[in-house]
């Protein structure tokens, strides 16, 4: 049945492509015509041009001549090349300070430090912050270097500069820009492409600060470490749709370290107890995390724009010690190993009203991430521990939203939790439940020009540390200078 | 029936091999679609209304580059706040920046304003020159020119008739060229928001007699404003901003000096045709030219 039909379409296709085949003669003089006319019009476009070439030539002289303001004294002869000529590589640098006040006397970034959550029983490692304080900070400044090496790879390098001098290289990666099909490689030490806000640098945020869900699953400043990236942008119609691989070596995350050595004292100075048994495993071949992350983006038209995302990260090795003699010498030092697991969602809304410097935008982001650490007792100073399993599980949102109240202006308020589940299992059930940390945040962005930002932020918390209930309220003063080539910023 | 389905299937398949283009403005949508015609097909980022330096990346732009075969970009920086990320989250390796697969208009003629200090306490300054070229009838034909040899190279099999549309286009210009400086000659002047006119104004030879911003990307504040208003006294002219700049400025300005006040856009309606490019030239010229029988 769906031949013929097939047939008679095919045929009226041909037919009306064709009308006139059915008169040879007319077909002629037809292309009689249109010989002449072809003839003609060239003609007539020689002329044209030849008139464009002298009213060009006059236009030029009397532009030479002309006292007019905006005189050609300013038009330069030669082609420009191409995008950000000026500068290879592209450098630019972005300053950040602070001031810093909080209702706890300078306490508050101790206090958020200790949030009680799976996370803050072993030593934090890596970042060295350098404590805000009551008063002026200078916070890290980010130095970025990006440029094309050849036709088959884009380079880029952010670095940061603390206030004490300590310099921390935070992205340092290639990518392939010309691969086939959508596909992209990226290899070196980045930012994970997971979640909506893991990949932005501070300077890009729309608060201060990190949101709680973060800072205490993955960290101040999100999930950053050194491996591969494949990305593929695959053809899915008017969605946009990006997926991504990340083969990653693992190194020091909150639920993903290795290498972490069997302990052989205590921090309070006494010897470990007699009947200390068992040890930490040695390191397993990386890459020892991965991340998989999918986002999709349907075509909402001009004015609107949604992206969701969805994420998972494995580690198949994760260590940590606990050691909480110094503060309790009555507890025991142990360590634990096994996996570490990650998920986590992120939804994104942009309305643009297209009004100067962003007056009526609107634009709203929310996450929820899930962290479980699948672990052993691997070391304990009670031997017979070793071997009873420990399961960790927390999780944690944000939800914020921005809005261009004024041209340049911008009102923001941030509602983040963490620990809605915030639990810790042996074999025999529940061996910790511990409350939520929440706090709302309010903050004033001024944009004085593309490059500088002033903000305001107010936050009021109320934090769980060692069981009690901690208010605090915080105020920042801030800002961002941005200096070099224009930066682009992602969606 | 079979060669007959046969020939259809080739119909089919060649118009499936029309070029996919993607431009950023509406204006280099026109010059796609004129210079193209039938043989590509035209998908703009920035719609006509917005501008075009500010704007923010969106998905749906990664979307529409992951399977062009040409990216029109106006260039010179102004898309430089969005378009390098679009490009770089598309995984498209035809529309990198030095392939075939990426044409900057800016970067076909020269530009106003170039090679300026690279100094930022004079405002957002360009030193590639000032990209806004669009509105320049001149520059477009150049443009159109380079265009053609572009696809040409890009489908080899069309080469002719590219040539022929860009031929026809820069014909269509010429015509006018005259006419609409002819009709622009004594026109006393204008303020403008920013300098996104710049072209225009040079073009016709009519004069910018101020901008309502103090440098390129302030914002006008009210001491620039009071010193523009005394520089304009005694003067004529017309003040012009686009549809997304503040009128607020422009409107103390007008009360201040007398002037009329026109909100103006910088592109053409999408999709537009080159006789929509022409309009907005012909409105321009309209706005300019009326001022001269004002007070």
């Amino acid at each position: 049945m769906l031949r013929p039909s097939l047939y008679v379409l095919a045929a009226a296709g041909v037919l009306s492509s064709f009308p006139a085949a059915a008169a040879d003669v007319d077909m002629k003089a037809l292309r009689e015509e249109i010989a002449q006319m072809k003839a003609a019009y060239e003609q007539r476009i020689a002329a044209l041009e030849n008139r464009l070439l002298t009213a060009e030539k006059s236009v030029r002289k009397t532009a030479e001549n002309s006292q007019n303001p905006v005189s050609t004294a300013e038009d330069s002869r030669r082609p420009q090349p191409g995008l950000a000529a000026g500068f290879n590589p592209q450098i630019s640098v972005i300053l950040d300070g602070v001031y810093y006040r909080d209702g706890r006397k300078g306490k508050g970034p101790g206090l958020l430090e200790s949030i009680d959550g799976i996370n803050h029983a072993h030593a934090h490692e890596g970042h060295d912050h350098g404590e805000l304080e009551s008063g002026f900070n200078l916070r890290e400044t980010e130095l970025v270097f990006s440029a094309a090496v050849s036709p088959y790879f884009d380079a880029n390098l952010k670095m940061t500069v603390a206030a004490g001098g300590g310099v921390e290289l935070e992205e340092a990666y290639f990518d392939t820009r010309a691969l086939p099909a959508g596909l992209k490689l990226r290899g070196g030490k980045f930012q994970s492409g997971i979640g909506y806000l893991n990949a932005q640098h501070p300077h890009q945020w729309d608060f201060v600060d990190q949101n709680l869900a973060y800072r205490s699953l993955l960290g101040e400043h999100g999930l950053n470490d050194t491996g591969l990236r494949l990305e593929w942008v695959p053809k899915t119609g008017n969605w946009y749709s990006l997926l991504g691989l990340e083969m990653l070596q693992g190194k020091e995350q909150l639920f993903a370290t290795a290498g972490e050595a069997t302990p052989t004292g205590r921090a309070d100075g006494a010897a470990l107890a007699d009947t200390s048994g068992g040890i930490l495993a040695g390191t397993k071949r990386g890459p020892r995390l991965t991340t998989l992350y999918a986002k999709f983006a349907p075509d909402l038209g001009d004015k609107h724009a949604l992206q969701f995302g969805v994420w998972g990260a494995w580690s198949k090795q994760h260590q940590e010690v606990h050691d909480h003699t110094g503060e309790n010498p009555a507890s025991f030092v142990h360590g634990l190993q096994g996996q570490g697991r990650l998920w986590g969602t992120d939804w994104v809304y942009k309305y643009d009203a297209a009004k100067h410097g962003g007056w009526g935008n609107v634009k709203l982001a929310a996450e929820y991430l899930r962290e479980t650490k699948d672990l052993k007792i691997a070391f304990h100073e009670l031997g017979d521990r070793v071997g009873q399993k420990r399961e960790f599980i927390q999780d944690g949102f944000y939800l914020q939203g921005n809005y261009g109240f004024l041209p340049f202006w911008q009102a923001g308020l941030r509602y983040d939790v963490t620990g809605m589940t915030n639990e810790i299992n042996g074999p025999a059930g529940r061996l910790s439940q511990m409350d939520p940390s929440r706090r709302w945040t309010f903050a004033l962005s001024r944009d004085l020009t593309e490059f500088s930002r002033f903000r305001l932020q107010f936050s009021r918390a109320k934090l769980m540390v060692e069981g009690a209930r901690e208010n605090l309220n915080e105020v920042y003063l801030q800002y961002q200078h941005s200096l070099g080539s224009h930066g682009a910023h992602l969606f | 029936m079979k060669i007959i389905m046969g020939i259809c299937l080739a119909l089919n398949a060649s118009l499936a091999l029309a070029l996919d283009v993607v431009a950023t403005t509406s204006s280099m949508g026109m010059l796609a679609r004129e210079i193209g015609g039938p043989a590509v097909k035209v998908v703009e980022l920035v719609a006509p209304e917005r501008d075009a330096h500010s704007l923010q990346v969106k998905p749906s732009m990664m979307r529409a580059l992951r399977d062009a075969d040409l990216l029109l970009a106006v260039g010179a920086d102004l898309e430089i706040g969005w378009l390098p990320v679009a490009v770089g989250g598309a995984g498209n390796a035809k529309v990198q920046q030095g392939q075939p697969g990426y044409f900057e208009a800016a970067a076909q003629v020269s530009l106003l304003e170039a090679g300026q200090a690279a100094d930022r306490s004079k405002g957002d300054v360009h030193p590639a020159g000032n990209p806004h070229v669009n509105l320049d009838p001149e520059r477009m034909a150049k443009i159109a020119a380079a265009l053609a040899e572009r696809l040409a190279l890009l489908d080899p099999a069309q080469a002719a008739a590219y040539r022929q549309r860009a031929a026809v286009f820069r014909a269509a210009l010429a015509e006018r060229l005259p006419g609409w400086r002819g009709k622009a000659a004594g026109a006393p002047g204008a303020v403008l928001y920013h300098k996104d006119a710049s072209y225009l104004m040079h073009f016709v030879g009519v004069p910018v007699l101020g901008y309502l911003e103090p440098l390129p990307g302030i914002p006008p504040t009210a001491a620039h404003l009071q010193a523009l208003i005394g520089k304009l006294q005694g003067k004529r002219g017309v003040i012009i901003h686009a549809p997304y700049q503040p009128a607020s400025g422009a409107e103390r300005v007008a009360q201040a000096t007398g002037w009329s006040l026109a909100s103006l856009p910088l592109e053409p309606k999408s999709p537009a045709s080159a006789a929509a490019y022409f309009q907005l030239i012909d409105r321009w010229i309209d706005v300019l030219v009326a001022s001269r029988q004002a007070p």
